[in-house]
């Protein structure tokens, strides 16, 4: 009886041992977790198909559907958009009609949503995607080609591919090159509306970005940029390439056209965009007061800025007219306004994080190669007292100022008075050696090409007009490597300031070796010089 | 023999008093250890490394170490992630994150714990944590048994297996004798670009964050070895993620002594006070028995006496009857003898 009792409880203990056994094993590959994404998946056109979510919950997950894909799939069998698009309206008019205007006219808008105009009830929706999509996947696939899933698995996947679609928009280039395509006509694209009439309207010279109505999402008048987007770019041009003229170009219809980004990158630039004719003003004075009577009793004088040339500066409007084409000051006003979403002037204009504001667009150009040497060493989140004076200029004359007056032109005068510093102290004043021998131990002392090095320096100035107005005083470029002292024709040495390493009386400054090699190699990484390499590149060794 | 029902509860209640008393002992081991006061650290700035070896020169010069296999000025050694090894108290790797140009320099060393896992592990005390904030080794007391390298965390200590007597376990030591003597550290002394800061451990953290204030662009919030295993004396700041230059990020924030203080600290009351609670139990129980089996005992002894007594008055009683009988026979035989005779003549 002994002898069974032993050989249960054996087969107990055997049994508790391989449930944890496998408990472990499921436990790792559990643990495990998902595989990285493969970005070379990662595709423009996927599109996720959640039109239910308008009428409650999701059951399943969101379907991934690849427009891209089936586009050029129905292209092989000689089928186009109306395919899937419906016509908005049957009006029936054959293309090729007498002249450009009842051409387009005659080609039907078709309807962004898949086999449908609305959206109607639940089980109606689903009931359309179920039923044409499953029966074109069918008959494809019965007839031989490759086609999509008929699971419910298969379309309502867990882990889809993962989406690569860039956001496109308009920059000065392309812009130009509607408005040529257009023949000028703005009233093509630009409208607005009228709460009167209750209608869209044109109304000249006040065309203005898209975003600025059409948001993120469908609002209860208002299509979202998306589809707004879409019905205007990818109709239009579907519309011209229906008319098969090989004289007439058009813009991409398939989402990787506009949305990969090998082929944003591709998209055709003209060299010199010729200036928007929107009647906006040349020079503008931004004022800093509100009472605005007499500029003497301006505390900060007012900044004259040149819109014309920034115009040239940048891409786009959107860049700085973010969300409307008026002034700034109109919403930023000098408290702040609920319009401005409580930012006040002070701040839209010195925010150092934001691109829109003035300096933070300043300082972003001080990236670049040629600037990074000096400015990477410069914190940039505290501003020096010394360059306010840069664009806060008083008017010459000072004369009076009122709400009533045209200040553009006295915004012209104090720019055309503005000069560029592209100088700095004369050859004779600037050492033309600079022999670091404070530290002599292992290597020899470094030889330093002070005068040649400053002479690149002005010269990377002398080609930046924005350099040119901010050097507000010829000493200033020495203050790059000359910091934390006093503008000055004589400025101090570093070891003047920089002695023995880690003392607790001056803990963030470092010590002699440090400050040469820290000031020296960031500004050759900074301004990606290959040369001076290594240790011996600069000192030899002894 | 048992024991009374008051005097088992008094006993019950002694060894739960006693437990309670000693159990205190255990929650020593989980309060938590900022350094000493005024304790030295030093500031690893990694985004100012360049990776030139000079450290790694100047510690093996400071240490009187065996010269490397590859010369210092070797810079292809860096093609490969390296440890520390007995040779070398410490060595520079070098990271390449894929999609970027720039290389990324890192110098590994001991990271000189405020609580250190392998003192914590060493039980004859040959790792200690001194005021300066170095974490000394002793070889004099050390048996080899090279706890410590399974204990640390950072995986940094190593052993001169190659050495048949008296081998060490090799790691950095902070340069504590040159410490005492007031000089700097061999490696930060010898580091050009002052990419290692040294100073009062408080003081570094001052001069972290300042730098990422200044900064925020150059560098990840976050000084790694400020908490990292209750905090280290080895500061880092970093421009990229620190999981991306080989450096655990999963390591936690409680110190090495403080998680295993809670076991550690019952061993006492477990081997204290559990044997002699559960033998007494055990004898308790055994005495139960032990009376029931003297009882039995003592009542068998008492019986088989009884039957002994019992058989021997039996015996005596049949001899006895017997005697008596043969008495009575030979009188019966002499009387019938005489008859016999009287009748004869």
């Amino acid at each position: 009886m002994i002898m069974e009792e032993k050989g249960k409880s054996r087969l107990r203990w055997g049994g508790v041992l391989a449930a944890i056994t496998l408990w472990l094993i499921a436990a790792g590959i559990g643990a495990q977790g998902e595989k990285p994404a493969d970005k070379s998946q990662e595709r423009p056109d996927v599109l996720m198909i959640d039109t239910l979510k308008a009428f409650g919950d999701l059951e399943k997950p969101r379907v991934v559907f690849l427009h891209d894909l089936h586009t050029d799939a129905l292209e092989k069998k000689g089928k186009d958009c109306s395919a899937c698009h419906l016509r908005e309206d049957k009006s029936g008019k054959i293309p090729g009609a007498e002249n450009l205007e009842d051409a387009v006219k005659g080609i039907d808008k078709l309807s962004p949503k898949f086999k449908r105009l609305k959206d109607t009830a639940r089980q109606d929706v689903m009931d359309v995607y179920h039923k044409f999509c499953i029966e074109c996947h069918t008959d494809m696939s019965s007839a031989g080609d490759k086609a999509g899933p008929v699971t419910c698995g298969g379309c309502h996947q867990k882990n889809p591919v993962k989406s690569s679609r860039q956001e496109m928009g308009l920059d000065k280039s392309l812009h130009f090159r509607h408005i040529k395509a257009n023949d000028k006509k703005c009233e093509k694209c630009h409208h607005e509306y009228n709460e009167k009439e209750k209608k869209l309207v044109y109304v000249k010279e006040k065309e203005a970005d898209c975003r600025f109505c059409h948001k993120k999402e469908t609002e209860e008048k208002r299509i979202s940029m998306r589809l707004a987007s879409h019905i205007a770019c990818v109709d239009c041009h579907r519309q011209i390439l229906a008319k098969k003229n090989p004289d007439e170009k058009a813009g991409p219809v398939k989402c990787a056209g506009c949305h990969d980004l090998i082929k944003q990158k591709a998209i055709e630039k003209v060299a010199e965009v010729p200036r928007l004719e929107r009647k906006q003003p040349d020079t503008v004075l931004v004022k800093t007061s509100v009472t605005e009577v007499d500029s003497k009793t301006y505390k900060m004088p007012p900044v004259a800025y040149d819109h014309k040339a920034h115009e040239g500066y940048n891409d786009t409007c959107r860049v700085c007219h973010h969300a409307s084409m008026d002034a700034c000051s109109k919403c930023h006003t000098l408290s702040g306004s609920k319009d401005g979403q409580f930012v006040n002037l002070e701040k839209s204009m010195h925010l150092a994080s934001s691109n829109k504001a003035c300096i933070g667009c300043h300082l972003k150009k001080q990236e670049t190669q040629k600037c990074a040497g000096c400015h990477s060493f410069i914190t940039k989140t505290k501003m020096k007292e010394t360059s306010c004076k840069a664009c806060h200029v008083k008017v010459p004359g000072e004369p009076e100022i009122t709400p009533k007056t045209d200040t553009a032109p006295l915004a012209k005068a104090v720019l055309d008075a503005r000069q560029a510093i592209i100088t700095t102290y004369p050859d004779e004043d600037i050492p033309e050696k600079v022999v670091i021998k404070d530290l002599v131990k292992q290597y020899e002392a470094a030889e330093f090409p002070h005068r040649k090095v400053i002479q690149t320096l002005v010269k990377n100035i002398s080609e930046n007009k924005l350099a040119g107005y901010f050097h507000t005083d010829q000493g200033m470029i020495c203050q790059g490597c000359h910091h934390n002292s006093p503008i000055s024709k004589k400025p101090p040495k570093c070891a003047n300031c920089h002695g023995k390493p880690f003392d607790e009386k001056s803990l963030y400054a470092p010590g002699m070796t440090g400050a040469y090699h820290q000031q020296c190699m960031g500004c050759h990484e900074a301004m990606g010089l290959k040369k001076p390499a290594g240790c011996t590149g600069c000192h030899k060794e002894r | 023999m048992s024991i009374s029902r008051r005097r088992f509860l008094a006993w019950m209640g002694g060894a739960g008093a006693g437990t309670a008393a000693l159990a205190t002992g255990a929650n020593a081991g989980s309060k938590h250890f900022d350094g000493y006061p005024g304790s030295f650290g030093v500031l690893h700035d990694i985004t100012h490394c360049v990776g030139c070896r000079s450290c790694e020169e100047a510690c093996n010069k400071v240490n009187e170490l065996p010269p490397p296999d590859k010369p210092f000025k070797d810079l292809t050694v860096l093609e490969q992630n390296r440890r520390t090894t007995p040779k070398a108290h410490t060595v520079v790797n070098k990271y390449l994150k894929p999609g970027s140009e720039k290389p990324v320099f890192r110098k590994i060393q001991c990271n000189h714990c405020l609580e250190p896992a392998c003192a914590s592990a060493c039980f004859v005390r040959a790792f200690q944590k001194n005021k300066e904030g170095a974490v000394v080794y002793d070889a004099s007391v050390c048996v080899g048994c090279r706890y410590c390298m399974v204990a640390c965390p950072f995986e940094i200590p190593t052993y001169e297996y190659d050495k048949v007597l008296a081998p060490r376990v090799m790691k950095c030591t902070m340069c504590a004798p040159r410490l005492a003597e007031g000089k700097l550290p061999g490696c930060v002394e010898a580091c050009p670009k002052e990419a290692l800061t040294f100073g009062k451990r408080d003081d570094l953290i001052k001069i972290a964050r300042e730098r990422i204030r200044k900064f925020p662009d150059r560098y990840i919030n976050h000084i790694y070895g400020e908490k990292e295993m209750g905090g280290t004396s080895w500061l880092y700041l970093s421009g990229v993620a620190f999981k991306d230059i080989g450096m655990r990020e999963d390591l936690g924030v409680v110190s090495a002594p403080e998680l295993t203080s809670g076991a550690l600290g019952s061993v006492p009351i477990i081997v204290g006070l559990w044997p002699v609670l559960l033998t007494g139990i055990y004898a308790i129980s055994q005495r139960k028995d032990k009376a029931a089996l003297e009882e039995k005992t003592q009542a068998i002894v008492e019986a088989v006496a009884k039957a002994k007594k019992d058989a021997e008055k039996k015996l005596a009683d049949a001899l006895a009857k017997a005697a008596k009988d043969k008495d009575a026979a030979v009188k019966k035989a002499l009387a019938d003898a005489a008859k016999a005779k009287k009748e004869g003549a």
